[in-house]
């Protein structure tokens, strides 16, 4: 379903207005099949804005677009069937167990009983949590249930997922097990659309985007960047661009 | 006093931000008052009337043509048997079924009198019985021709009291009144301690110097000053929309008015402090109060033709209070001396209730 | 078509959510049978207009034996409490302006004699009617009183006058002219309104707040499968609180259904596409729980006031009546208490169905329009 350059996201001049407010301004990148885009900028940026149009959760004001070879102008339902999302905010059924967000979310995909019974065991089993597997979401440590979350978005072996600041509050130990199960994921030929505002997190990613007040202000991977700017790591770089933000 | 004025002034900013509740809270009584103030009543009219009896006959023609040209009733339908009546019943097509005995001219003429028989659909039994006495006193009223009346059906000397033309209005517009107060007010204000509760804000403001007193009454001024925005928008719809009079004083109504809105709040804030959600707080403000306090305030039903338990039920509705009250000032047009009792009563509750919210509030710190 | 088992497996799923979070409530199953239990085991009580105790003050300017006779038929009917017999009109006057008065029987002094001469009593009655209702059918009770009065009192010396009408009154269903069987049907219609009302509005809206619905945004999943899958289960809630309803009518009060139990059925269930479909409507248009809470009960109100449920459609003023045709309880309340009472079929009530049928259908497509994944 990629392009004929083998791009998986091509986006051009992608605009999102709230009323006399930008979030996102007219930005325009690609991301290619099978690689982590890590998509960085300070909070209030227009990432999660930028994102959630990507993911078919929000239309944009103009400019054009195809995720998985679907526009983002009216093929929303299929770009939805092609990907897995995981938001910012923690967005499984907290009264419901760990298997029954497994099995609802991997029934809504389609999965068939007989897997999704197999799944309902193996999910819990890699996350090494089998005993949690009957409790409520809710009573679970937010890195478990981060580490949940991942999970379901990749039940359905999706071509792209998209994480929303998946590692935002939780400790660096499971941040590091995080950045496995993403690594993992992308060697498996997902490719993967990571937002983060952690910098050492940039040095993961085979390509990183930086948004500034709404607009792409680089793109390249860690190497070039730091080349670029003369900069020892990620973190300076993006200092260096972020001092020009006017938001905030 | 500094840190309460400052308390005050950020739950202003933090309720009139949110524009689209302001405008729900400000328009609903409005639409409700109107609705509710004219549609609500029980004066009969359009009453359906199907006739069972010779159409040939010429008094049966004469009564059907008086009961026709009344302005309340109307001749639907004619039949010649009563069979057909239940089924009409059953297909709502007619109220009542007004039979006249075969030969009624005749034997009016020669025995001195003929019989009408109404059969009314009992399953609506109060507007049955209040169609029935109305039908009879159409049929009754005179059987004319020069023909001498019966002592008994000469019309009594009844004088109706403050309410000549039997306005349904003046009784249901007071209540709506208390109900459309107490309920908005209330359900506004039950979600203002248990929102900061669940996003955690409370712990911000129990750390400041201020003492939890003066956070709930900082809480409830803005609910006050909306509801008494609420309270004028309806006495001027009840006034110029509705025309049901202030007879009383106007001064003497605020006043009670304004007590009540306190007993709404306090009613809130209970119901905020002591639930531990925001979606239990709505729950029971808005589905567990509405239906006692729409059937125990005596708007629709009478109190005192329930049972003697119920009776003390209904006593602990603030809004049957107020309502006794403003039917009192509005309608009757007394004074304060006739309602020591009722002011009383309702003074007592609202010190009550926000006692109650303010010592759990305490506790719960 | 693999598209359209691919939504039916969906349903599966989503209505196993929906069913499991609504167990595992802490309030919700407690609610709905508490609710339904309440209304039927208290209010029919307490919604009666059978006027009893008209507290009555008798003025008598007469004192002899006609007048006495007169106030003991009054107190005998049962409907009338005596306060007191005074002399003093204004005494009375100040009783009423204190509520503790309905009514006022003034008998003048030429009573007696009146009655004996020319058989016409000389009295007056005034009413309170600040209540329309309690003051119209007080001033009936008194009045027949009255008539019984005269007629009784007549019947020795005069002879039955030519020309006069008998009338006689049969009612139909309800002999005993019980209001609370009246109630019954009505009641039932409310708890069910309430519960499927209230409930799918804030479900809905908690989903937003807690950013679940998101997560089911970002799926393939259908809209009318998401929304038609928030219905179901208030479905079958409408069912058990029915059942409920209907054997506390029949085990408390022996109330039992006259009609077709399955035409109950049928109703509550075209009623349910309505008030559930309202709720993800509301929803979607509200941006927080209290206000979908405001804007719900501002409907219920109004679907429950304007329904004919507390006070005759008849009675209202031709716009309002108008407004009616748009509201639902009308309908579903007019249907139930057809068939409870009278023993309506649907075919008589055919009216009935059809505006519950267009209402529920517009709301439900509406509630699916206007629900938007993308936004």
């Amino acid at each position: 379903m990629t392009g004929e350059n083998g791009n998986i996201i091509e986006i051009n001049g992608l605009t999102k207005r709230f009323g006399s407010f930008t979030a996102v301004d007219n930005i325009s990148f690609h991301v290619r099949k099978g690689e982590i885009f890590g998509f960085l900028g300070a909070n209030g940026a227009g990432k999660t804005t930028a994102m959630k149009i990507l993911c078919g959760l929000s239309l944009p004001t103009s400019g054009e677009g195809t995720v998985n070879g679907f526009s983002i102008n009216g093929e929303q339902e299929q770009i939805k069937r092609h990907i897995g999302y995981m938001s910012q905010k923690f967005s499984l059924y907290p009264d419901l167990k760990v298997w029954e967000n497994i099995r609802l979310f991997g029934g809504i995909y389609g999965l068939g009983f007989k897997e999704l019974r197999k799944k309902c065991v193996s999910i819990p089993e890699s996350l090494g949590m089998e005993d949690y597997a009957d409790k409520s979401v809710s009573s679970l440590p937010l890195g478990w249930k981060q580490k949940l979350a991942f999970s379901i978005a990749m039940i359905h072996n999706p071509e792209i997922v998209f994480l929303d600041e998946p590692t935002g509050g939780v400790d660096p130990e499971t941040r590091r097990m995080f950045w496995e199960m993403i690594c993992g994921a992308a060697e498996n030929g997902t490719t993967v659309f990571v937002t983060t505002h952690y910098m050492d997190e940039a040095e993961y990613c085979d390509r990183v985007s930086i948004m500034v007040d709404g607009r792409i202000a680089d793109i390249g991977s860690p190497e070039e960047l730091k080349g670029r700017y003369g900069e020892p790591d990620m973190d300076s770089v993006f200092r260096k661009l972020a001092t020009k933000a006017k938001r905030f | 006093m500094k840190e309460f004025l400052s308390f005050t002034k950020k739950e202003f900013r933090h309720i009139f931000r949110d524009r689209r509740t302001i405008l729900i809270v400000l328009v609903m009584p409005v639409v409700q008052i109107i609705l509710f103030g004219f549609a609500i009543s029980t004066e009969i009219n359009n009453v359906r009337i199907d006739i069972v009896g010779d159409m040939t006959d010429p008094t049966v023609r004469k009564l059907v043509q008086r009961i026709d040209n009344n302005g309340y009733l109307e001749v639907k339908g004619i039949f010649t048997g009563t069979d057909v009546i239940s089924e009409r019943f059953r297909r709502n097509e007619s109220d009542m079924a007004v039979c006249f005995e075969d030969d009624f001219d005749k034997k009016l003429d020669k025995k001195g009198s003929a019989t009408v028989k109404l059969i009314g659909d009992g399953s609506d039994p109060n507007s049955a019985q209040i169609i029935a006495n109305y039908v009879t006193g159409v049929i009754s009223s005179g059987t004319g021709d020069g023909k001498k009346e019966t002592t008994a059906g000469s019309p009594l000397p009844v004088k109706y009291m403050y309410n000549p033309s039997m306005l349904s209005s003046y009784n249901f517009v007071p209540g709506v009144m208390g109900l459309i107060l107490t309920l908005i007010c209330s359900m506004m204000t039950a979600i203002s301690i248990v929102k900061e509760k669940e996003f955690g804000t409370m712990e911000l403001l129990l750390v400041s110097p201020v003492k939890p007193i003066w956070i709930i009454i900082s809480k409830a001024v803005p609910y006050f000053v909306l509801s008494t925005i609420n309270l004028v928008t309806i006495l001027l719809l009840s006034r110029f929309v509705m025309h049901v009079p202030i007879n009383g004083s106007l001064l003497l109504l605020s006043a009670v008015s304004l007590t009540f809105i306190l007993t709404s709040l306090g009613i809130g804030l209970l119901i905020s402090v002591i639930s531990s959600t925001q979606k239990t707080a709505l729950l029971i403000s808005g589905m567990g109060l509405t239906m006692p306090t729409m059937i125990f305030s005596g708007i629709i039903f009478p109190c005192e033709s329930m049972p003697e338990i119920l009776q003390w039920f209904s006593d602990i509705i603030p809004a049957k209070w107020y309502i006794i009250m403003v039917k009192k000032i509005m309608i009757e047009g007394a004074g304060f001396s006739f309602m020591i009792k009722e002011y009383t009563i309702l003074l007592l509750m609202t010190l009550l209730l926000l006692g109650t919210s303010i010592r759990l509030f305490k506790k719960r710190l | 078509m693999k598209t359209g088992i691919k939504t039916l497996e969906s349903v599966v799923f989503l209505l196993e959510k929906e069913f499991k979070q609504f167990f595992r409530d802490p309030g919700l199953p407690k609610m709905v049978i508490m609710f339904p239990v309440l209304m039927m085991l208290v209010f029919p009580y307490a919604v009666s207009m059978d006027i009893k105790n008209i507290n009555l003050a008798v003025v008598d300017n007469c004192r002899s034996t006609e007048s006495d006779e007169l106030v003991k038929n009054c107190t005998s009917s049962g409907y009338f409490n005596l306060v007191t017999i005074c002399d003093d009109p204004s005494e009375a006057m100040v009783m009423m302006e204190k509520n503790d008065v309905d009514a006022i029987l003034t008998i003048n002094p030429d009573f007696s004699r009146n009655l004996v001469k020319e058989g016409t009593m000389s009295l007056g009655i005034n009413i309170n009617t600040v209540n329309g209702t309690k003051g119209n059918i007080g001033a009936g009770y008194l009045n027949s009183c009255m008539m019984k009065f005269a007629s009784s009192s007549d019947s020795a010396s005069v002879e039955p006058v030519s020309g006069s009408i008998v009338t006689s009154t049969k009612y139909y269903y309800n002999p005993y002219m019980d209001y609370k069987v009246f109630m019954v049907p009505a009641l039932i219609v409310i708890a069910i309104t309430m519960i499927t009302g209230f409930f799918p509005a804030l479900n809905i809206v908690s989903e937003k707040e807690r950013g679940t619905i998101e997560q089911i945004n970002v799926t393939p999943v259908k809209k009318s499968a998401f929304i038609i899958c928030k219905l179901i289960p208030y479905w079958l809630v409408a069912f058990f609180i029915l059942t409920a309803c209907l054997l506390i009518a029949k085990v408390v009060f022996g109330y039992r259904c006259a009609g077709d139990l399955s035409a109950l059925y049928l109703f509550t269930t075209l009623h349910i596409i309505v008030t559930a479909g309202l709720g993800p409507l509301i929803s979607n248009y509200s941006e927080n729980a209290q206000q979908s809470m405001f804007i719900t009960w501002f409907f219920m109100m109004i679907f429950m006031l304007v329904s004919g449920i507390f006070t005759p459609i008849s009675s209202m003023p031709a716009w309002a009546r108008a407004i009616t045709y748009f509201n639902p309880m009308r309908y579903y309340a007019d249907a139930m208490r057809s068939v409870f009472l009278k023993g309506s079929t649907v075919i008589d009530v055919w009216y009935d169905a059809a505006g519950l049928a267009v209402i529920g259908a517009s709301m439900l497509i509406a509630a699916i329009r206007g629900y938007r994944k993308t936004t």
